[in-house]
């Protein structure tokens, strides 16, 4: 029990003395700021790139389309395949390091990195948008088919269909995917220290260096990031209701078509067929009465 | 031949070693009805999703005005714009209400303003009885109104032929009526239309030519009283007897 009064002791005085100006960019309130500002730039980005993948990835080609085209789609798909498994199959830590010190080493030391933000933006965007055009892709193909060739045919070319039929609502049946990759990204930009970045985690790796706390440190990092993601989740929950939209809607004025039982018109309206003709009627009584017609054999 | 809107030449379509349309020849006129009738894997639905280009065809000519889109290098989407289509399965855009449905290829393809598109997707709409509804979502509304807002949508942008691919088949049979009797309606009112159906009663007393069709060739073809008074094919006899039992 002491223990535990002690780190609240702890997590208090750190807190007193480094909670920092969330708008200045200090302490951990600053850290906590850069996290939520890369992880929010880096997944918007991120949706973006595996929008577009997604797209490219899915334009449909027929035999009767010129060569061209054809080689051109069939480059466009196997470019992004590559680059999916490259930024998905490598950590992201290591993909950190690689851009950041790549492009120097590259240039000779003639182009560095115009800050640490867009290096960490390019890397962790870059990352997600891997994810992001396989769940794009498999939001778009979850979309029956049926909607595609309904767009098609009343004259939509294939980026019309998309950005008015399919796109909205395979985003609403990837919103939970992409909530997922926000809090992945709330999380995983910690590795970001690795190249300077100063984000939440970066500071208490700053903090335990000068003194030492490293576990009342680590409690306030936990619970902070368990604040963030929570108000994600929540905030990303509230985001699909709203997509869902109403489940009401009113009648502007009373249908005539749809029948209440019995006052329909239909072809056979008059004939014997008729289920609501008499004779129809009589046919039925007959048939549950003897179990088949009179007269038939 | 002014009047001739469709013309189908040799047409065939064959999915891998399957063949599943030979040969196919004929001619939709303008105000033609024509049903196109025949047992379930005859090739049916393929020809008519052949004649929008949602499928390819292997081979043969499908000539529109004179001029035959199923070559290479034809603008489809343009084509498509010109023939509407009705689906068994209905295809609504479930993003949007059912004004919205009938609005979209207005406002995006034929470059219509809002204002213009809404005032004659309302036509329409009255027309099929669907005008309380505009603000429903597809999913809030019964499959016979689906269908009645679908045919809306294809009309809206003003088709010179409606291809109607089984409309009432995925339908319960109370709501069958409701469909048929819109588009008996649009029948009457010398719409040309192409419906491929297995409602019997639709292709004698509604068209003016049934095509009988039998795996994947135009078995018979005529006027409803030749084909259902006088069938000259014992296939197709076979085929009309089956209706006939009840």
């Amino acid at each position: 029990m002491e223990q535990f009064v002690k780190l609240g002791q702890d997590m208090a005085l750190l807190w007193s003395n480094y909670a920092g100006n969330f708008f200045d960019g200090s302490g951990y309130l600053g850290g906590i700021r850069n996290t939520l500002i890369l992880a929010l730039v880096a997944t918007v980005i991120g949706c973006v790139i595996g929008l577009v993948c997604g797209i490219l990835n899915t334009i449909p080609y027929t035999k009767n389309d010129p060569p061209l085209k054809r080689f051109v789609l069939k480059l466009i798909r196997i470019v992004v395949r590559i680059y999916v498994e490259v930024f998905r199959g490598t950590p992201m830590v290591l993909q950190a390091v690689f851009i950041y010190y790549g492009l120097p080493y590259f240039t000779g030391n003639a182009v560095q990195w115009p800050s640490v933000w867009a290096a960490s933006i390019l890397v962790v965007s870059v990352n997600t948008g891997a994810y992001m055009a396989e769940s794009v892709r498999g939001g778009i193909i979850s979309i029956d088919p049926g909607q595609t060739e309904g767009a098609k045919a009343i004259g939509m070319t294939h980026v019309q269909t998309m950005l008015s039929v399919i796109l909205p609502q395979a985003l609403r049946n990837i919103m939970p995917q992409i909530g997922n990759n926000f809090i992945i990204n709330v999380k995983d930009t910690s590795v970001m220290f690795i190249i300077t970045f100063t984000e939440f985690f970066a500071f208490h790796r700053y903090l335990v260096g000068v003194n030492n706390m490293y576990f009342p440190s680590a409690a306030i990092e936990m619970v902070g990031y368990l604040t963030m993601t929570l108000a994600a989740s929540l905030i990303l929950r509230f985001m699909e209701k709203r997509m869902d939209g109403s489940d009401s809607y009113e009648l502007v004025q009373a249908d005539q078509l749809t029948m209440a039982a019995g006052t329909y018109s239909h072809p056979d309206r008059g004939t014997p067929f008729d289920e609501h003709s008499k004779e129809h009627r009589e046919k039925t009584r007959q048939m549950l009465k003897h179990g088949r017609m009179r007269g038939e054999r | 031949m002014g009047n001739t809107i469709l013309e189908i030449r040799h047409l065939s379509k064959s999915f891998g070693s399957h063949e599943v349309l030979r040969d196919i020849d004929f001619t939709v006129q303008k105000g033609d009805v024509t049903s196109i009738i025949g047992a379930s894997g005859s090739g049916k639905s393929t020809l008519l999703r052949c004649i929008n280009l949602l499928e390819t065809p292997t081979s043969g000519e499908i000539l529109y005005h004179g001029e035959n889109v199923a070559s290479r290098g034809v603008n489809a989407a343009a084509y498509r714009s010109h023939v509407g289509m009705v689906f068994q399965s209905f295809n609504l855009f479930n993003n949007m209400t059912v004004l919205e449905n009938c609005m979209a290829g207005q406002v995006k393809v034929l470059k219509k303003s809002k204002a213009e598109a809404r005032a004659h997707a309302m036509e329409y709409l009255e027309k099929v009885g669907m005008a309380p509804y505009i603000n429903a979502k597809p999913r809030q509304i019964s499959g016979g109104q689906k269908q009645r807002v679908a045919i809306a949508r294809a009309l809206a942008m003003d088709p010179e032929v409606l291809l109607f691919d089984e409309p009432t088949s995925a339908l319960d049979p109370e709501m069958v009526g409701e469909v048929l009797s819109v588009m008996q309606a649009l029948a009457q009112e010398g719409m040309t239309m192409l419906v491929v159906t297995h409602e019997m009663a639709f292709a004698r007393d509604v068209s003016s030519h049934v095509v009988y069709m039998n795996q994947g060739v135009i078995c018979e073809q005529g006027t409803p009283e030749q084909v259902f008074g006088d069938p000259q094919r014992q296939e197709t006899r076979d085929f009309l007897s089956r209706f006939r039992s009840n």
